[in-house]
């Protein structure tokens, strides 16, 4: 068969909106689970099980179902008592995902760093909060960034599932301007070494936090 | 709601979740090896071989595991490897979860305090008897915890292996739909086992977790 890329650069501004797309609501979902699986690990790890239970039923609803589930549910199920855009949607349900697997990530983490740093640092005069927020959190989280990097890898490549509750990201996009110029390969391929550049940013996002946290630790 | 179609179906989708529990459990026996096969050459002392790893681990993390079964089970016979569908389930998941695991893996060692490598080997131990007797034991917790989340990921995964025609939860429940024409009772049910087979691997996770860090900490 014989290649023919004109149409995706014809459709390439099109394409670049669901780029920016894909990287706007993967921006949000970084923050968004990495800051709330910290504040879960935390509330899990040092308050009474009458608070956390919720939480840990919480990670467990958001771990044992599938994602696609998860969004129809949240989008059509609420969608029924109040009408939320779509990539809200998209953003809370991928964030509460990935926010559920990154907090198991923290939990064993924090309770990893010696309770050593804990005692010198309560003795020194810091309390309790301040302990948590200036010595232990930042130590569990350099800790954890192998596999948070996995988790957000994992979490761009799912951002494509988002387009079965019509986000027009780039899988959907792309969709779109397959129907009308027939040339799936060479959309699919275009769509491929863009998340193969995103994914090679993020790794090297991840030896450059690593390289700090060497040299800080 | 059909209760006496999904009390028929039972029988059926339960030999189909003990396919995905197979398919998942050996790939992520055989992925714990490539892991840590991996992980050996990411700390080599030859360069080239710390950049085959890491090109290795790029390339995987890199690529969508849609892409790759496609990639074995219908490019592979052009080159001569010719797999049926369970194995080459096994063997692109396990390729597949061994370049995740291997981060996490490493990530759990080097979470270990430097010093305590330091001190280990000034006492006389060697490389590998700090690695089994000091190392290993501080980083088991957070590397079990990482290795459950990415099992998690693995079995949600499985679900894809249907494309290349294996017999397992999901394709048989798009099979049963394609008879009975009863979405509702057959999804219902089938996302049942997933939260039972998923369950299970938190609740070995969590067992392990506490025996792992049954000395320290806390």
């Amino acid at each position: 068969m014989e290649f023919d890329f004109s149409p995706v650069i014809e459709y390439f501004p099109t394409l670049l909106q669901g780029i920016g797309v894909t990287l706007l609501i993967g921006l949000a979902v970084a923050v968004m689970s990495v800051i709330g699986g910290q504040i879960v690990a935390v509330i899990t790890l040092y308050t009474r099980k009458v608070v956390n239970w919720p939480l840990r039923f919480f990670i467990w609803l958001f771990m044992t179902t599938p994602l696609l589930l998860q969004l129809y549910f949240l989008y059509f199920g609420l969608g029924e008592l109040i009408l939320i855009p779509a990539i809200v949607v998209g953003i809370l349900g991928l964030g509460f995902h990935y926010m559920a697997y990154n907090a198991d990530i923290f939990i064993a983490t924090i309770r990893s760093v010696s309770s050593g740093q804990y005692e010198a640092s309560r003795s020194l005069g810091f309390g309790h909060v301040r302990t948590l927020f200036y010595v232990i959190l930042p130590q569990a989280f350099y800790r954890a960034l192998p596999q948070l990097s996995n988790n957000m890898i994992i979490m761009v490549k799912d951002i494509s599932v988002l387009s079965a509750i019509g986000i027009g990201e780039m899988v959907y996009v792309s969709q779109y301007a397959i129907s009308v110029t027939f040339r799936p390969f060479e959309f699919y391929i275009t769509i491929a070494v863009i998340y193969y550049l995103i994914n090679l940013m993020m790794e090297a996002g991840q030896t450059w936090i690593e390289r700090r946290a060497a040299y800080r630790r | 709601m059909d209760f006496n179609l999904m009390i028929e179906i039972t029988p059926l989708l339960v030999k189909a979740a003990w396919v995905t529990v197979d398919i998942s459990a050996r790939a992520l026996f055989f992925g714990f090896f490539i892991a840590s096969v991996l992980v050996f050459f990411r700390t080599s002392r030859i360069t080239p071989v710390r950049w085959l790893a890491r090109a290795y681990i790029s390339v995987v993390r890199g690529t969508p595991y849609f892409v790759q079964l496609l990639l074995v089970f219908y490019g592979g016979p052009a080159v001569g490897l010719r797999l049926d569908p369970f194995t080459c389930g096994v063997v692109v998941g396990a390729f597949n979860i061994g370049a995740y695991m291997s981060e996490a893996i490493r990530g759990a060692i080097e979470s270990v305090d430097s010093g305590q490598n330091e001190a280990s080997r000034s006492l006389g131990f060697g490389r590998l008897e700090t690695l089994q007797y000091i190392i290993l034991p501080q980083a088991a917790g957070l590397m079990i915890r990482s290795i459950g989340v990415l099992a998690i990921i693995l079995v949600k995964n499985s679900s894809l292996v249907s494309i290349i025609s294996v017999i397992e939860l999901t394709y048989q429940a798009q099979r049963l739909i394609g008879s009975t024409y009863k979405p509702l009772e057959v999804f219902t049910l089938s996302a049942l086992m997933y939260i039972v087979i998923i369950y299970a691997v938190m609740g070995i996770v969590e067992f392990l977790y506490r025996r792992a860090t049954r000395y320290t900490f806390l």
